[in-house]
C-alpha cells in the first residue's frame, strides 16, 4: 500500500483558508485539519464539525455533583445529629451552598474529562505535522494525498495562495 | 416604496397606536373603577406594582446599552440601539411616580405606626423629594446618554418632526466629532450606571421594604436593581422578537443576537436567584424574629406561600432549565414566551413583596380582574412610548459596519 503525503498550506488570510477548506472537501485530496494562532468563526463555520457532546459531559457532571454534595452534607449531618440554633439535622437551606459549589465542581470535572475523551487528547500522532509559523502569524490547513498526487496537491495549494510544507 | 405599501404602513402604524391607546383607555378605566369601590388600596396596590415593573423595564433596558457602550462590546449589534427606545417611558414614568403621592395614605401602611426613631427617614416629605431628586437625576442621566448616543445613528436627510428638528439643531449648535461623542457617551453612560445602582436601591428601600418598616435586609437595594436589569433584558429580547418576526432579515436581528442576549438573560436568572437567597441564607442563619416573620409570612404561610412557589418556578426554574439548551435562545418566538413569563413573574414576585404588608390578613391572594387590567393599561403606556420613539427615529436599530 502507497504511503500517503502530508502537506499543509500555510496561509495568512482566513478568507483564502475557508476557500481552501471548501475547495478541499470537493477535491479528491484528503483534508486532515486546520492550525491556526487564533478564533475563527468562519473558518470554523467552514469546517461544518458535528455538535460537539462536550456540554453533555458538563451537564451529567453537574447533576452528579449536585446529588453528590447534597448527600455529602445531608450524610456527615446525619452522622452527628448535632442541633444548632433550633435548625434541623437536616437543613435544605444552608446545604445548597454545598450543593451549588459541589454543581461547579462536578460540571468542570465533566467539561474536561468531556474535552480529554471527545478531541482524543492527549494526541501525539499529529505533532509531526506541526509547523510551528501555524503559532505566529499563519494559518496551516493540512492535507494528505497518494504520493502519485503529491504534485497535483501543490498545485491546488499554490493556486489558493498559499506557502507550502511537505513533511516527510 | 409603493404608494400603496406606504398606504398599509400609514394603516398599520395607526392600527397598532389605537390598540395601544385602547389598552391605556381600560386601565385607567379600571383604576378609577377601582378607586371609587370599596377597596381603593387594592387599585392603589395594582398601580404601585406596575409602576415599579415597568419601570424597572425600561431603566434595566436602557442600562443594556450604557453597559455594551461602557465595555465596548459589539455582540449586541442592533439590540444596543433598541434598547435605548425604552427610554421613552422615563418621562412617563415620571409623571406616574408623581401621581403616586395621591395614594400615598394607601400605599404606605406606616404612617399610622409607631417606627421607633425610623420616621426621621421614613416620613411623606422626604421620602417623596429624594425619590423625586433620585428618579430625575437617573432620568437626566439616561437622556444625557441617549442624546450623545442618537447623534451618531441619526440620518440627518430623513424626513424630520419637530423633536428631530429641535434635536438637530442642538446638535448643529455643539458640533463634534465622532471621538469627542463617543467619550461624552462614556462619561453620560458610566453616570447612568452609577446613578441606575444608586436610585434603584433608594426606590427600592422607600417603595417596597418600607412596607414591612421594622424589617430590614441591606442587600434589598441590591436585589431590585439585579432584578430591573433581569427584566430589563426580559422587555429587549421581547421587542427585538416582535420586530425580528415582522420584518425578518431585513431587521438585522441575527440567531446569534438572540443566543448571546439569551445567555445574558440566562445569567441574570441566576443573579437573580442568587440575590434571593443570600438574603434568606443571612436570615435563616441569624434567625431574628423581626427578620424571620417576612419571610415566614412569604414563604410558608397561607395564603403567600403557593404564590412564593409559583413565582420560584416561574421566574427561576423554569428557565434555568429551558434556557439551558442552545436552540431555544436563539429562536425568537420560543425566547418572547419565556421573557413574556419571567416578566409576568416579577409581576407576582412584586405582589409577593407588598401584598401582605397591603393586604392584612388576607385569606386569599388578593388577585382580581381589575389588577389585569390596570396592568394591561401600563402595557399600552409603555407599547406606546418604545412605539413612538421607533417611529421618531427608526434608525435607532441600524448598526453601520464600522460599528
Amino acid at each position: 500500500m502507497p504511503r500517503e503525503r502530508h502537506i499543509m498550506g500555510l496561509f495568512r488570510d482566513e478568507h483564502q483558508v475557508v476557500s481552501a477548506i471548501n475547495a478541499l472537501k470537493e477535491s479528491s485530496y484528503k483534508f486532515i485539519r486546520v492550525n491556526l494562532p487564533f478564533p475563527s468563526h468562519k473558518i470554523m463555520d467552514a469546517l461544518k464539525l458535528k455538535k460537539s457532546w462536550v456540554g453533555w459531559f458538563t451537564l451529567c457532571g453537574g447533576i452528579l455533583g449536585f446529588i453528590a454534595g447534597f448527600g455529602l452534607a445531608i450524610y456527615t449531618a446525619i452522622q452527628w445529629n448535632l442541633i444548632v440554633s433550633g435548625k434541623p439535622i437536616v437543613a435544605i437551606i444552608p446545604f445548597v451552598v454545598v450543593g451549588f459549589e459541589a454543581t461547579i465542581l462536578g460540571a468542570v470535572f465533566g467539561n474536561v474529562l468531556g474535552l480529554l475523551t471527545q478531541t482524543r487528547l492527549p494526541s501525539y500522532r499529529w505533532l509531526r505535522y506541526y509547523d510551528p509559523r501555524c503559532s505566529g502569524e499563519h494559518i496551516g490547513v493540512l492535507a494528505a494525498c497518494e504520493a502519485r498526487q503529491e504534485d497535483g496537491l501543490k498545485d491546488f495549494f499554490h493556486k489558493q495562495g498559499a506557502e507550502i510544507r511537505v513533511f516527510e | 416604496m409603493t404608494e400603496d405599501t406606504a398606504k398599509t404602513m400609514v394603516i398599520k402604524k395607526s392600527r397598532t397606536s389605537w390598540v395601544f391607546f385602547v389598552l391605556v383607555a381600560i386601565g385607567v378605566a379600571a383604576f378609577v373603577f377601582g378607586l371609587t369601590s370599596q377597596h381603593p388600596e387594592r387599585a392603589w396596590q395594582a398601580y404601585l406594582i406596575n409602576f415599579l415593573l415597568w419601570s424597572a423595564i425600561a431603566q434595566g433596558a436602557v442600562l443594556f446599552s450604557a453597559v455594551m457602550h461602557m465595555t465596548n462590546a459589539r455582540w449586541s449589534g442592533p439590540l444596543s440601539g433598541l434598547s435605548e427606545s425604552f427610554a421613552a417611558f422615563f418621562p412617563i414614568s415620571y409623571i406616574l411616580f408623581l401621581v403616586l403621592f395621591l395614594g400615598r395614605a394607601h400605599i404606605f401602611p406606616w404612617l399610622h405606626e409607631d417606627l421607633h426613631g425610623k420616621e426621621v427617614w421614613l416620613n411623606i416629605p422626604f421620602l417623596f423629594t429624594r425619590d423625586c431628586i433620585g428618579l430625575l437625576i437617573l432620568y437626566i442621566f439616561g437622556f444625557g446618554y441617549l442624546f450623545n448616543a442618537l447623534q451618531l445613528k441619526l440620518d440627518p436627510n430623513q424626513p424630520r418632526g419637530k423633536l428631530r428638528q429641535s434635536i438637530f439643531e442642538a446638535w448643529q449648535r455643539n458640533h463634534r466629532n465622532p471621538e469627542e461623542i463617543k467619550r461624552r457617551m462614556t462619561v453620560w453612560g458610566g453616570l447612568y450606571i452609577l446613578a441606575f445602582a444608586l436610585v434603584l436601591c433608594l426606590i427600592g428601600f422607600d417603595l417596597v421594604m418600607s412596607m414591612d418598616p421594622h424589617w430590614i435586609s441591606t442587600l434589598f437595594g441590591a436585589y431590585h436593581f439585579v432584578k430591573a436589569f433581569f427584566i430589563g433584558l426580559g422587555a429587549l429580547i421581547i421587542l427585538a422578537a416582535i420586530i425580528r418576526l415582522k420584518q425578518g432579515e431585513m431587521s438585522g436581528i441575527k440567531a446569534n443576537h438572540f443566543h448571546d442576549i439569551g445567555k445574558l438573560f440566562f445569567g441574570f436568572c441566576l443573579l437573580w436567584a442568587d440575590f434571593f437567597y443570600v438574603q434568606l441564607m443571612v436570615i435563616y442563619y441569624g434567625n431574628i424574629p423581626e427578620e424571620t416573620h417576612y419571610v415566614i409570612v412569604r414563604t410558608m404561610l397561607a395564603p403567600w406561600n403557593k404564590l412564593a412557589w409559583t413565582v420560584f418556578i416561574v421566574c427561576f426554574v423554569g428557565p434555568f432549565f429551558i434556557l439551558l439548551r442552545q436552540g431555544i435562545k436563539t429562536k425568537p418566538v420560543f425566547m418572547m414566551i419565556i421573557c413574556s413569563v419571567v416578566i409576568i413573574g416579577i409581576w407576582l414576585e412584586h405582589l409577593l413583596l407588598l401584598g401582605p404588608a397591603l393586604s392584612h390578613d388576607a385569606q386569599a391572594i388578593p388577585l382580581s380582574l381589575s389588577d389585569g387590567l390596570i396592568s394591561l393599561g401600563f402595557l399600552g403606556l409603555m407599547a406606546f412610548a418604545v412605539g413612538y420613539f421607533l417611529r421618531i427615529f427608526p434608525e435607532t436599530t441600524l448598526v453601520k459596519e464600522s460599528n
